[in-house]
């Protein structure tokens, strides 16, 4: 018999909407809406998008060694991070492989918020108990207790600027990766986020999409009421629901990994991602011991990971049966993920997006595929490869970043 | 996403299992994609279609169309040779979702065994392998 799928608080919203549903690591997520991926990716570069991420799970990590135990299991350095910053990282096995990307959120010395992917609450928090030995560490899985939701795009501080309470107070020094407030009712800074109605939120000044935004975490029962206030003040700005199809070309288009397609398999090594290990200055040994740091130091893992983008919008199906070839037809490698980013393309010889400032008058951005390979050398950025899937054959070239002019570092002040 | 129910499946045209339609037209059968398969891919940005003159067997590739995510095949209803392709998908592929058995149309044959249009599913008996 399958199993029942999980459904997120906005579910019944979704479904009203006629999205089209998809089984996704456990939960029945919407992968498009009526606009259809390519309007909800779009939007997200001009407007707006909203992205259900209830799927995704959260633990709490708190006591006078969470932040040692959390440094022995994440690749990213912690003594470095400060209260009320958030950071991109891994956690590995001691093969050195991935069990799962996470954003880690720290508010004090001694409190800590782990957001992993959808269905991987259980097995961090599991990964984090058989580590803790004699550690004072209190791990709490809030799988099922948190609803997230995304805003994402240019407009998203002018849409939450009328939900919140004193938006101008928050919005006020709010870097990338920091965030403000909890939504958790036994924490210090409860309410210190409220959403007009009172709602506290946790606002994380981050995303999976390249792009300017924020990511909302509340409580699951309050979620649906903030989805539909963004959607009546988001309207008039035009603001798009988003599904998985286009966050995962967004993230694609952005160079940023997905958990278990891209990531996982392999060494956490000699990819895109390196600024998630904690490597010292001289990039020589890392800044602290974690596990595996063995595994990476030894350098078995003899393959790297390289962005590309096709010759045209055209794709290949991804995966073991997918091949990358050099330009004397020899086999090196194997395909990882591979979108289309509707909002680029070629102009003359260079990579332009729909937010690429002095574009010609008429110029019609038609998308370019794009995506990630898993090859046996390292490739020089402008390197020509085929990428084959039995009959199908692209062109390709190696990259160094995908979409050009991504807003999601600019200063929050230029989008008000 | 479309019910079942709510699917524009014309009673004028036979159905594959891959989601491809045929109708007769004259001396040539018009081949597209049906409602549901245009609906499960999603917005549809590039439709690659054989040359005028290729040669195919049933049930042949012939061809892809893509969505933003993902790159699906699709295959020949019946044997023939290419008479005519649908010109306007190169710069309109979206036709395929807006209008996929009128304007939307993929390509048009020339069969060598027209007999074979009487081995596909009519409307009832798509509509029930649908409802599976």
């Amino acid at each position: 018999m399958a199993n029942r799928l999980d459904i997120t608080p906005m579910h019944f919203w979704h479904i009203a909407k006629r999205a089209n549903m998809a089984d996704f690591a456990g939960f029945n997520m919407p992968l498009w809406y009526d606009t259809g991926v390519k309007g909800e990716h779009l939007a997200v570069l001009r407007s707006a998008g909203l992205f259900d991420t209830s799927h995704m799970a959260c633990i709490r990590v708190k006591g006078t060694d969470a932040s040692k135990l959390l440094n022995y299991c994440f690749t990213r350095d912690l003594d470095f991070l400060q209260p009320w910053r958030c950071t991109y990282g891994a956690f590995l096995d001691k093969k050195g492989f991935c069990i799962d990307d996470a954003v880690i959120y720290r508010f004090d010395l001694t409190n800590f918020m782990v957001c992993v992917n959808a269905g991987m609450g259980p097995t961090i928090s599991n990964h984090l108990e058989e580590n803790k030995n004699r550690l004072n560490a209190e791990i709490t899985d809030l799988s099922g207790k948190t609803a997230k939701i995304d805003i994402q795009g240019p407009n998203s501080a002018k849409i939450l600027y009328s939900i919140l309470n004193n938006a101008d107070t928050i919005f006020k020094e709010f870097p990338y990766f920091s965030f403000k407030g909890d939504f958790d009712s036994n924490e210090n800074e409860f309410e210190s986020v409220t959403l007009k109605n009172n709602t506290p939120i946790l606002l994380s000044r981050s995303g999976y999409t390249g792009e300017f935004g924020f990511e909302i975490f509340l409580e699951p029962s309050k979620a649906l009421h903030l989805w539909e206030d963004i959607f009546e003040v988001g309207n008039s700005f035009g603001i798009t629901a988003c599904g998985l199809g286009s966050r995962d070309s967004l993230r694609t288009g952005a160079g940023l990994p997905l958990s278990h397609q891209d990531i996982g398999k392999f060494v956490f090594k000699n990819h895109p991602w390196e600024f998630a290990l904690p490597y010292n200055k001289e990039k020589t040994g890392f800044t602290k011991s974690f596990i595996g740091r063995q595994a990476l130091m030894e350098g078995k893992n003899s393959s790297f990971t390289l962005l590309f983008i096709g010759d045209s919008l055209r794709k290949i199906h991804p995966g073991d049966s997918s091949r990358v070839l050099d330009r004397s037809g020899k086999d090196i490698g194997w395909v990882l993920s591979c979108a289309t980013d509707m909002a680029i393309d070629y102009l003359d010889d260079k990579i332009v997006s729909i937010n690429s400032p002095g574009l010609p008058d008429n110029f019609k951005i038609k998308g370019l595929s794009c995506g990630f390979i898993q090859a046996n050398e390292k490739l020089k950025p402008g390197t020509v490869i085929t990428l084959k899937e039995k009959k199908r054959e692209i062109k390709a070239r190696i990259v160094k970043t995908i979409r050009p002019d991504l807003t999601a570092r600019k200063k929050l002040n230029y989008f008000i | 996403m479309k019910e079942l129910n709510d699917l524009n499946l014309p009673e004028d045209v036979r159905y594959t299992e891959d989601h491809e339609w045929t109708k007769a037209s004259g001396d040539h059968v018009i081949v597209g994609i049906s409602d549901y398969a245009q609906d499960q891919l999603g917005e549809i940005v590039f439709v690659e279609l054989p040359e005028v003159g290729d040669s195919f067997s049933q049930g042949d590739e012939f061809g892809s169309v893509e969505s933003v995510k993902a790159v699906s095949e699709i295959y020949l209803p019946i044997s023939g040779e290419i008479a005519e392709i649908n010109e306007s998908l190169e710069d309109a592929p979206e036709l395929v979702n807006e209008s996929c058995y009128e304007k939307g149309w993929l390509v048009k044959i020339k069969p060598s065994d027209a007999s074979q249009m009487d081995n596909l599913m009519d409307k009832t008996a798509y509509l029930d392998m649908l409802k599976g």
